[in-house]
């Protein structure tokens, strides 16, 4: 017996560390255990078939271990959970792997930032190819790192830094042999882009630019030279489909923010879904869900892919809850629009016409004696993830009830400055609030909703164990019946949760990880 | 040649003009969405204090209002603000021309006798609720410079209907418990699950939302209408608070003594 536990032993130690191929990420929801992208796998959905944490004994869930980065600042990083490894980024450029398990510390990577450049900023996490870690950092590189070590392995510049115009916080993807990001800085008159660079060099293979210039196609919705400051952000990851080998991207704000009449026209492709080959960059499709928008409403929610029967016909679609209000059904083969539906208070847009094109109300532009819109700047729902329950055929995810005053006046470009064009305000006196919303996505219907106190920025996960997981602007971590939409546990982390959960499994052992405040927060039942 | 200089010192004069009326009209937009809210479109005070008084409790030199600004007011709702240095230097311009000149004195727009006033306030029983200094209740908001923080008008009509602006930090909650007792305060604190107040007796009430019957946000302010007051007793009361600048000798000083070295 004893030899036996020995050799096991010596056979682990010799073997190598499993590599994540992109085999591996293509079929991400085939390693319940893990988790391999940002968003778990490709298309989004964020569920995750376990259920040793479940309906019935998720009342016991009780905190398992707490590694506190000491990192001040916002905590949006989703770890990636490999085989028994824990990676996650932190703000101001740390990264760190841990022992899923125990929370112990493996190895600490710090961004080194060239003097004089903006080290603070938030960081989304990693994507994993192989043995290496990929992210990018708050002064626009991508890094390259040995997932074994954390060593820095290559270091690329998005784009020329510029007083810190050009930032990046998003987790990279992984596909094939790329690694493809995008940037943020729509508030600094920046073009935006979305970038894939080779995993192994670092050398940048391809660029789509999301502000087409004059003369390009989608190049004439810009009034004269504005393009050249359009914004269009790209500030969150991507989901892909392997079959049909299109990357979905949503583009961020128009800039300048709230000044329309210095970009007059749709203003492509910002606030819009692209669908490119992630081969070469090319673009397949787009939608535009707000045309010439100067609300501030980046299309940054995540593109959810799901294959429903969509009036009797297997459909492929792809579904986002947007910052303007409505929830959307578009099939992801061609882009068509199918459905677009209000999730929240709106006094934007009368309704959506054939082809998705909102129909706008009155005085919903921002004016120089300010104009009240619902929803406000951060929008209706925003980038904290939502999920989908194939059990349940339900939509969760976090809706926020804000308005906002929305003022107007031409701004004047100067580099590393913010480039708004004004300013928005939240509406005195009026209370906001928020939900957890659980929303058929063939109907747009609301089927539960949870009222929260304070609009959060939190998103969902959904499991197999019945349950939702959900966190709240008050630090609240919270598990919800999937079905009844009934609040089933809860726990105040002590700080606003500015996040989505996530959940794994080593050792037999059903985890559940919220990072909140400076600490990664990681559940387990009691053994 | 001589012609030649006059022109140019016209145009350069004109083009300095221009640029002036520009740089207003910036720090009038940077003002509008920014300030005006609390303290009028105009600067004549509301939430906030008048601006257009040409007084400023905190020093009226520029470098005293960009202080103010970028740094707030600690112990009021005047929060900080991040301009960068040529918007908060157009800001301040434009703040200054809401009063005429650049440098102010006190001059107090309430006609009343403050003295009077001030016995008005005991006799009605304000301090059950308000303090001044140190004196009076914790309950309600504190006074203690209400005359520099409030424009009279805003005053007085807190006094005759206070529900007409309620401040957010003052929403008064009524908890019902699962007997059916009612327990009344303002509120400090409250998420999804909970809430706390505090109530008359200035104690801390707290709640978890599970174990009671409701919990309702009152819409009317906490305070109770003073609309029966004489003409002449506001008018003194107002002139009372609007006396109330802050002063150390009403008790509004910090003691702060040396630690041991």
């Amino acid at each position: 017996m004893r030899r036996a536990a020995l050799c096991t032993l010596v056979f682990a130690l010799l073997l190598p560390a499993q590599s994540v191929t992109y085999e591996r990420l293509v079929h991400a929801l085939g390693e319940q255990q893990n988790w391999l992208t940002y968003w778990g796998d490709y298309s989004a959905v964020r569920h995750r078939d376990l259920k040793q944490i479940n309906a019935a004994n998720v009342k016991n869930l009780r905190i398992d271990w707490i590694y506190q980065t000491g990192q001040a600042g916002s905590f949006e990083a989703m770890p990636l959970v490999v085989d028994g490894v824990m990676y996650v980024t932190g703000g101001n450029g740390y990264a760190y792997a841990l022992d899923a398990r125990s929370g112990r510390q493996l190895w600490l990577y710090k961004h080194a930032f060239p003097p004089g450049r903006k080290a603070g900023g938030v960081n989304r996490g990693f994507a994993i190819l192989g043995d290496r870690l990929f992210m990018v950092t708050p002064d626009a590189n991508v890094v390259a790192l040995d997932a074994r070590t954390g060593r820095l392995l290559w270091q690329t510049e998005m784009a020329e830094y510029n007083k810190g115009q050009y930032t990046a916080t998003l987790a990279p993807i992984a596909i094939k042999d790329k690694i493809i990001v995008g940037i943020s800085g729509a508030e600094f008159g920046i073009r935006g882009f979305i970038d894939a660079y080779d995993a192994a060099t670092g050398k940048r293979v391809w660029r789509f630019w999301t502000v087409p210039a004059k003369g390009e196609p989608g190049g004439d919705t810009w009034l004269g030279d504005s393009w050249t400051r359009g914004g269009g952000s790209t500030w969150m990851t991507g989901t892909y489909d392997a079959q049909l080998n299109t990357l979905y991207w949503g583009v961020g704000n128009p800039g300048p923010d709230l000044h329309g009449d210095s970009r007059k026209g749709d203003n492509l492709y910002t606030c819009s879904l692209v669908a490119l080959d992630p081969d070469t960059g090319k673009l397949k499709w787009h939608f535009q869900y707000s045309p010439h928008d100067t609300h501030d409403w980046d299309a940054a929610e995540t593109p959810v892919l799901l294959d429903l029967k969509w009036k009797g016909r297997d459909r492929k679609l792809v579904v986002q809850a947007n910052r303007n209000a409505f929830f959307y059904v578009l099939d992801r083969e061609t882009g068509e629009f199918l459905l677009g539906k209000p999730f929240a208070r709106q006094n934007w847009a009368t309704e959506l016409d054939a082809k998705g094109r909102p129909i706008l109300m009155k005085n919903q532009e921002p004016s120089p004696e300010g104009s009240r819109v619902c929803p406000g700047l951060a929008g209706a729902a925003n980038w904290m993830a939502p999920s989908y329950n194939p059990e349940t055929k339900l939509f969760y995810f976090a809706v926020r009830e804000q308005c906002d005053v929305y003022y107007t006046n031409p701004p004047v470009y100067i580099q590393g400055r913010p480039f708004w064009g004004s300013v928005s305000r939240g509406v005195t006196d009026e209370p906001e609030w928020g939900m957890l919303k659980a929303l058929d996505p063939l109907t747009g219907e609301t089927r539960w909703d949870f009222r929260y106190f304070h609009a959060p920025w939190a998103g969902t996960l959904s499991t197999a164990g019945g349950l939702i997981f959900a966190g709240d602007q008050d630090g609240y971590l919270m598990a919800f019946d999937a079905s009844s939409g009934k609040n089933l546990w809860r726990l105040n982390t002590g700080n606003p949760i500015v996040n989505s959960p996530m959940t794994y499994m080593v050792g037999g052992r059903q985890y559940v990880t919220m990072p909140s405040g400076s600490a990664v927060i990681t559940f387990a039942l009691p053994e | 040649m001589r012609i030649g200089g006059i022109v140019l010192l016209l145009l350069c004069s004109s083009v300095a003009r221009s640029q002036t009326d520009l740089d207003l009209a910036d720090g009038k937009a940077t003002f509008r969405s920014n300030c005006a809210f609390c303290h009028g479109l105009t600067g004549g005070g509301g939430r906030g204090p008048a601006l257009a008084s040409g007084r400023f409790l905190h020093g009226s030199t520029d470098d005293d209002i960009k202080t103010v600004i970028r740094g707030g007011v600690p112990g009021t709702t005047m929060p900080s603000f991040e301009f960068e240095k040529d918007e908060l230097d157009h800001l301040v311009a434009y703040v200054k021309s809401l009063s005429g000149s650049g440098s102010g004195t006190h001059a107090s727009s309430v006609s009343g006798d403050a003295g009077r006033g001030r016995q008005i306030y005991e006799r009605s029983g304000c301090a059950g609720c308000h303090r001044i200094g140190t004196e009076g209740s914790v309950y309600g908001p504190e006074l203690t410079r209400i005359g520099a923080g409030r424009s009279p008008e805003y005053i007085r009509e807190s006094i005759v209907n206070p529900s007409a602006d309620i401040p957010e930090e003052f929403t008064g909650v009524t908890v019902i418990l699962r007997d059916g007792k009612r327990i009344k305060g303002v509120r400090i604190n409250e998420d999804t699950f909970t809430v706390q107040l505090r109530d008359a007796s200035q104690n801390f009430r707290m709640f978890q939302k599970d174990d009671v019957q409701q919990v309702m946000h009152e819409t009317k302010s906490l305070m109770p209408a003073y609309g029966s007051l004489s003409q002449e007793d506001l008018q003194n009361l107002l002139a009372y608070l609007e006396s109330l600048q802050g002063d150390l000798n009403a008790g509004a000083g910090v003691k702060k003594e040396k630690g041991i070295r």
